[in-house]
């Protein structure tokens, strides 16, 4: 029992002692941009937490025990949705024990709602690769849907803290107007990409390249999720050399190896993108790491 | 203009006008005759509600134009000829081009569908069925002292969903040559509060780690001698179990469980029979893990699973304790592509076993406290999203006769062709003493996985 009890007091010890302070609302977000978006819509009546830190690969961020404690305080968890977490999240929630923030309770903000999906498939098959049923999930990396994702955030947060909802829609609205401003500069800085050809590692970039007018030309994985095998790869060069591509873009949690290797093969300019905010230490908010994106892709074709 | 033709213009306008007013939707002094001052405000009125509607009617031909595929650009409105003798309007200038947020329109045209798809989508009765996927686990294996065969290990059905807001369920069921069982069929809640769940049905208890894993979904080819001798095999229960998720900055899970046994292949407890409360299995875990680096960590466990009386045992005690560790390391970036685990697990089975046989002289059993230690210990290296290689080492003591010892040495090479596909080599070298033997055992494992899948946290 004297045992029992010593354990019961290191627990009572370890216990958060600002438990009984003035509590801030508890946002835990998945990845970095939809912490960035959040701040920005929440302001000072939140306290906003990233469970990647941005240079992950979205499929692939590794469970760790600390994550169960984090979400197991979460008021809401908001995630990029389309099954972008599938890997990670809901192994986490079910770690979390938490209800508030369990799929379809009102703390479940999906991002996505309001974003126009692409890449929806119309044939679900496993030899199609790693499907997304619902869509290319990597929206992120268009501001305009990123501007969607922050209205999500904004009713989500609105949905779950009704009294704050009005300061959670007037600070949407004006994050909204700079993501408006920045989308006016970047479609004018990205002028020089239109019209080009690229090839990306996985099909992460769709979304950016119908907003900026370039070409998606294939991928180095043979399949979403599956690695290429050689004759995928040989095939790819002759294709490219054939169509004159001239980006092949590694996302930087993918290997740099054979990305060289296609680049080499075929004289295209080798670029190093991250995909989410965080991925790179100058990407360290969402504009910032648009921003990035754009100057990096323009600088390799305009070959500067 | 003569003054005479401007007055006839002025009333004919006027006469319009009021024809208008009577149906404009802005208030007006009917009471008084109206003014001239007051006529040309009106008119002006009249003027710029006209420009909204054919403002309106533009816009409205735009969104049009642009929700319709391929269609051509909107040709401008011919103008109206005016009246003989009368100077026709100036034609207002061309309205600027409109900005239309296409983000906004699709929305608006999905909140408008959405309703109807989700109820078509309802309509279907097997949109509740739960998500089901199929296991298939096959081994070649040959060894010096067992010959080859080819082992269709298991065909396994696992299928889960959500019961209700309060709780969800799963189930695997799994063929074998020996036949068809359900592997685990259980309840867990997902609404209690304070960071509590409560598991019922049959499951796999929370005794240390591997022996929570199904065979396909263990790191190499068999489980290890250890938990096939303590725990006997999979740790699979009927039972009940609580689980808490302490609320502190430190992860520390605890868990409570009662059962009828431990053990798939645990034997000495018949598990169809009803039994004394202190013929059951009462299990105690303690689980907490820590972040020495962004990329590295460490998950440490202790389990006690005491059984106060086992019947084909005289009733003596039963009471195996485990200890594990696990150090995980995955650069965050390349979390996919590199890094490595090093499992281990210790447990000491601690228990009354039979000693000499009874004879006429001392018919009564007799009974001697036996302590028996186990291990293992793998380091697995992940090379690429492909390539695993890793080894094994074991040891065993067995549990009647602690003297009489097993040490194993496996290295293994697993190709994950995809996520859903993997080929196993291994190669185990098996000694034992009391009676010495050897063996050299060489296996090749097919695994692959049909339909829905999931990332469990007790298997990452």
């Amino acid at each position: 029992m004297r045992r029992l009890l010593l354990v019961l007091l290191a627990i009572v010890a370890l216990l958060p002692a600002d438990a009984g302070a003035a509590k801030k609302i508890q946002v835990v977000t998945t990845i970095p941009d939809l912490a960035d978006m959040t701040r920005k819509v929440a302001g000072d009546l939140a306290d906003v937490s990233s469970i990647a830190t941005g240079v992950e690969d979205i499929h692939a961020v590794p469970m760790k025990p600390k994550f169960a404690v984090l979400l197991n305080r979460a008021d809401v968890v908001i995630l990029m949705g389309l099954e972008a977490e599938h890997a990670f999240l809901p192994a986490l929630l079910d770690a979390s024990r938490n209800p508030k923030i369990r799929r379809d309770a009102p703390g479940y903000i999906d991002a996505s709602v309001y974003v126009p999906v692409l890449e929806v498939p119309t044939r679900l098959d496993r030899s199609l690769g790693d499907q997304h049923p619902m869509g290319n999930p990597h929206i992120n990396l268009d501001p305009v849907r990123g501007k969607s994702m922050v209205r999500a955030i904004a009713d989500g947060l609105a949905r779950n803290f009704p009294e704050h909802a009005s300061t959670f829609q007037k600070n949407a609205a004006a994050y909204t107007k700079e993501l408006d401003a920045a989308i006016a500069r970047w479609q004018q800085e990205a002028a020089p990409l239109k019209g080009k050809k690229l090839v990306s590692y996985h099909p992460d970039l769709i979304y950016f390249v119908e907003r900026f007018g370039l070409e998606a030309f294939g991928t180095i994985e043979m399949r979403p999720g599956i690695d290429p095998t050689p004759s995928h790869v040989a095939d790819l060069i002759e294709r490219m050399r054939q169509a004159k591509v001239e980006i092949v873009v590694r996302e930087r949690h993918y290997p740099a190896g054979l990305a060289e290797t296609v680049a080499k093969a075929t004289g295209a300019k080798l670029v190093e993108l991250p995909a989410m905010v965080g991925g790179v230490p100058e990407a360290d908010n969402y504009i910032a790491f648009i921003d990035y994106n754009i100057r990096t892709l323009v600088k390799a074709a305009t070959g500067g | 203009m003569h003054p005479s033709a401007a007055v006839w213009i002025r009333r004919i306008i006027a006469s319009a006008l009021g024809m208008l007013l009577t149906v404009a939707p802005f208030p007006a002094p009917a009471q008084q005759p109206p003014g001239d001052a007051q006529l040309r405000q009106e008119l002006d009125a009249v003027k710029e509600q006209l420009r909204r509607v054919e403002q309106q009617m533009r816009q409205q031909e735009e969104l049009i134009r642009r929700l319709t595929p391929g269609a051509p650009p909107v040709a401008a409105p011919p103008a109206t000829p005016g009246a003989p003798g009368v100077a026709a309007p100036a034609r207002p200038a061309p309205a600027p081009p409109m900005t239309v947020d296409v983000e906004e329109l699709r929305r608006m045209i999905l909140a408008d569908i959405q309703p109807q798809l989700t109820a078509a989508n309802k309509t279907f009765a097997s949109q509740f069925n739960p998500a089901i996927g199929f296991i298939v686990d096959s081994v070649f294996s040959h060894s010096r002292e067992n010959k080859s065969n080819f082992e269709f290990r298991s065909g396994e059905i696992g299928i889960s969903a959500s019961v209700d807001p309060f709780a969800r369920a799963y189930a695997i069921i799994n063929g074998t040559p020996d036949g068809v069982a359900v592997e685990e069929a259980a309840i867990v809640t997902t609404a209690l509060p304070w960071g509590f769940t409560v598991k019922g049905g049959r499951f796999f208890a929370e005794f240390g780690r591997l022996s929570t894993f199904h065979d396909h979904d263990l790191p190499f080819v068999n489980r290890p001698l250890v938990l096939d001798q303590f725990i006997g095999g999979e740790s699979q229960a009927d039972g009940v179990e609580v689980n808490w998720l302490a609320p502190t900055p430190q992860y520390l899970a605890l868990t409570l469980g009662a059962y009828n046994k431990i053990g798939a292949a645990n034997d000495r407890v018949d598990n169809r029979i009803p039994r004394d409360i202190s013929e059951f299995t009462f299990l105690g875990r303690m689980h907490t893990a820590f972040s020495l680096t962004d990329s590295l960590g460490i998950d440490l466990g202790l389990s006690d699973a005491y059984t106060p009386e086992v019947r084909s045992e005289a009733l003596k005690a039963r009471n195996v304790f485990g200890a594990d560790f696990t150090v995980r390391y995955a650069p965050l970036s390349q979390a996919a592509y590199r890094g490595f685990v090093w499992g281990s697990e210790f447990l000491v089975n601690h228990e009354s076993r039979p000693g000499i046989t009874p004879t006429e002289e001392s018919p009564n059993q007799i009974f001697r406290v036996r302590d028996a230690f186990g291990g293992y210990s793998y380091l697995e290296a992940r090379l690429t999203r492909r390539y695993y290689p890793g080894v094994l080492f074991e040891y065993v003591q067995d549990i009647d006769r602690p003297a009489s010892r097993t040490w194993a040495l496996s290295p293994y090479f697993t190709i994950w062709a995809s996520e859903f596909q993997r080929l196993r080599l291994q190669y185990t070298r098996l000694e034992a003493s009391l009676p010495a033997r050897t063996d050299d055992q060489f296996f090749l494992q097919w695994t692959i996985i049909m339909g829905s899948h999931a990332h469990s946290f007790r298997d990452r």
